[in-house]
């Protein structure tokens, strides 16, 4: 495997063709050394105060709202706050698909009537699951009416232990999807524990992020995800977002290799990364990392 | 609960929770129509209604060009043999914003999961070779979000370092709506991304595999991954909500690629995109209309791209599905066909 430092970069493409960087050029606004990654996060902001998902793209609420967590911040909020949906969600709607990504959002909202409406659509929210689902477990989907995966149900799951920490009914529905779909051995793919009679492998990134709901919740559960975190982190450190979201995790629950993914996550070049790796990079690394201490 | 709303006019959403049931009932199901269906007639085109695509941009699908040629190694020769193949197509990228869109799946060592890296950056030095003004490379994996993964460890990533390209993780690219050339899925409009909407020549890579939802992934398949999963979510559920075969169709009528390059230099049988067994074949496919492409790697894999049933609907508007019209240069097929197994419940694809 290549060193963290030689990596190519995963380039902006905002704009046309002509403005993508190529890989092992630094952005002209690197001097030779490559932003912290709080620093190139919060040089990424847009004038509106949000985020995109890459520097210069319009903003988007999960960007925004994972760069809230991270840097504690009043501007990314004001931002939410200004383009929460009716429906008191967040995400884009582009034609008839509706984005969800009101957990992350709302685990990001400071106390207020904006917090709760955006409780109140998490709340109100399942994923569908038609016949043959594995376990009666709704959780909560990627866009509406969709099927319920392991991402926006962890998300969703950390808001309500946060803030609603009374919505007995879905916290267990959310912790039964996450434990229907654990993978064989623990930790967890995107949302299927297998495929066609084919156990499927857990992620390092998804297995990373349901920890952090999961905690406390169902020790077992917990344990064997974490172990699965310490096997397989190293081997898919190659990816930004990977390592950073296990850094994360590794540092939340104190694992002994906290420290040596800690030391390869501030190795890694972040120039051309997108903001939610950024965003977990700096939440690895910073006081950020409180943000998703639940209850 | 938010039960799913029907809103697509012609088919029913076919991807359900991942399990072997679920699977079973849908292969079942699936197999029925495979067997029942006509070259032009499928459960897509209801022959009462009007066909669910604008045939004014479409048109009629004129004589199509596809190249077969033998590539047996990923070897130093392979740059000589895309530009080869390119040029048996006539294909015309001169002063053009090239996309080139590889199959970038998963990252397991030793599997033939993803178009190889060595491929795509013979396909861009060929490119240029052939004037183009830019290449690029784009993908946006539905199954890892982490696209830095995938295309670090894949070795795709020191491959375009050496070939000087740039890579474009579609998942996170700027992007803009764009109303859909048909209708399949009823969703109405795509986000795309600019890499994508922007360049002059879009270019399908896909990797030559079966396929446990819809029998192949090829060059139509593959563009699946033009489309965000910042959008769509990882995978891209939401598309799969509204019908696989719809997206492929609605995806690709909007897309359009202009020319393709299969790698079947070693592809995939058995349960793929991603669990199935490697299967070298020694082929690159190339062509200038993406169905008459997928027919004619399909009929080499062994299957009978009639029993395909995205593909036959693909023949009414996306490109030419009829093989007296398809303009075979290379290798012919019926020489070098080389049966992949089935993915599960698709046997009755076999030709």
């Amino acid at each position: 495997m290549a060193s963290p430092r030689t990596h190519v970069r995963i380039l902006r493409g905002g704009g046309d063709l002509a403005r993508s960087l190529h890989p092992g050029c630094h952005p002209p606004d690197n001097q030779g050394m490559p932003l912290a990654f709080e620093d190139r996060l919060r040089a990424s902001r847009n004038t509106d105060g949000g985020f995109g998902p890459i520097e210069g793209a319009a903003s988007e609420a999960e960007p925004t709202a994972l760069a809230a967590l991270a840097l504690d911040d009043d501007a990314s909020r004001r931002w939410l706050l200004a383009n929460q949906r009716g429906d008191g969600g967040f995400g884009p709607v582009v034609g008839s698909v509706v984005r969800d990504d009101t957990g992350v959002a709302a685990l990001a909202l400071a106390n207020g009537a904006e917090r709760e409406r955006a409780l109140d659509h998490l709340v109100a929210t399942f994923g569908s699951n038609g016949p043959g689902a594995e376990g009666d477990a709704l959780g909560w989907p990627w866009s509406d009416g969709t099927h319920g995966w392991v991402e926006p149900t962890s998300w969703a799951l950390l808001a309500l232990r946060a803030h609603r920490p009374n919505e007995a009914a879905r916290l267990a529905d959310g912790l039964a999807l996450l434990r229907s779909r654990e993978s064989v051995g623990g930790g967890w793919n995107f949302g299927d524990r297998t495929m066609l009679g084919v156990d499927l492998h857990p992620y390092v990134q998804t297995t990373a992020l349901a920890l952090f709901a999961v905690h406390g919740l169902d020790p077992g559960l917990a344990s064997r995800g974490l172990d699965v975190l310490l096997r397989r982190w190293e081997a898919e450190a190659a990816g930004l977002l990977s390592l950073a979201v296990a850094a994360a995790a590794l540092r939340r629950f104190e694992a002994p290799a906290a420290p040596v993914a800690a030391r390869r996550l501030e190795a890694f070049d972040p120039s051309g990364a997108d903001t939610v790796a950024l965003a977990w990079a700096t939440i690895a690394l910073g006081p950020g990392l409180r943000s998703l201490e639940v209850p | 609960m938010n039960e799913p709303t029907p809103h697509h006019p012609i088919d029913r959403p076919i991807h359900r929770p991942i399990d072997r049931r679920t699977f079973l009932t849908r292969a079942a199901g699936t197999a029925a129509v495979v067997l029942g269906a006509s070259a032009v007639g499928w459960r897509l085109g209801h022959p009462h209604r009007p066909p669910p695509f604008d045939g004014r941009v479409f048109g009629p699908p004129g004589v199509a060009t596809v190249a077969v040629l033998r590539a047996a190694f990923y070897d130093e020769g392979l740059e000589a043999t895309v530009l080869d193949g390119l040029r048996q197509i006539g294909a015309d990228v001169h002063g053009a914003r090239v996309l080139l869109k590889p199959n970038m799946v998963e990252y397991d060592p030793g599997s033939a999961i993803n178009t190889d890296p060595r491929l795509v950056a013979a396909a861009v030095t060929a490119m240029r070779r052939l004037g183009a003004a830019s290449v690029t490379v784009g993908e946006g994996p539905g199954h890892r979000r982490d696209t830095g993964y995938v295309v670090n460890a894949s070795g795709l990533a020191e491959r375009l370092r050496d070939v000087g390209a740039p890579f474009v993780d579609l998942n996170t690219a700027a992007a803009s709506l764009r109303h859909t050339n048909s209708s399949y899925t009823g969703l109405g409009e795509l986000w795309l991304p600019q890499a994508v909407t922007d360049a002059d020549v879009v270019v399908s890579m896909p990797k030559m595999k079966t396929h446990h939802w819809v029998g192949v992934t090829l060059s139509l398949k593959n563009l699946f991954g033009t489309v965000p999963g910042r959008v769509y979510g990882w995978p891209k559920n939401a598309l799969h909500w509204a019908s696989i075969e719809g997206s492929i169709l609605d995806i690709a009528g909007t897309v359009r690629p202009r020319y393709q390059i299969v790698d079947g230099i070693v592809g995939m049988e058995g349960n793929g995109p991603i669990d199935g067994v490697s299967k070298p074949v020694g082929l690159l496919v190339f062509g200038d209309d993406p169905v008459a492409t997928d027919v004619t790697a399909a009929t080499i894999m062994g299957m009978d791209p009639e029993r395909v049933p995205y593909l036959q609907e693909a023949g009414r508007f996306l490109g030419q599905p009829d093989p007296a019209r398809i303009r075979q240069v290379g290798e012919e097929p019926s020489s070098v066909i080389t049966p992949f197994a089935p993915a599960p419940g698709f046997e009755g694809l076999r030709a």
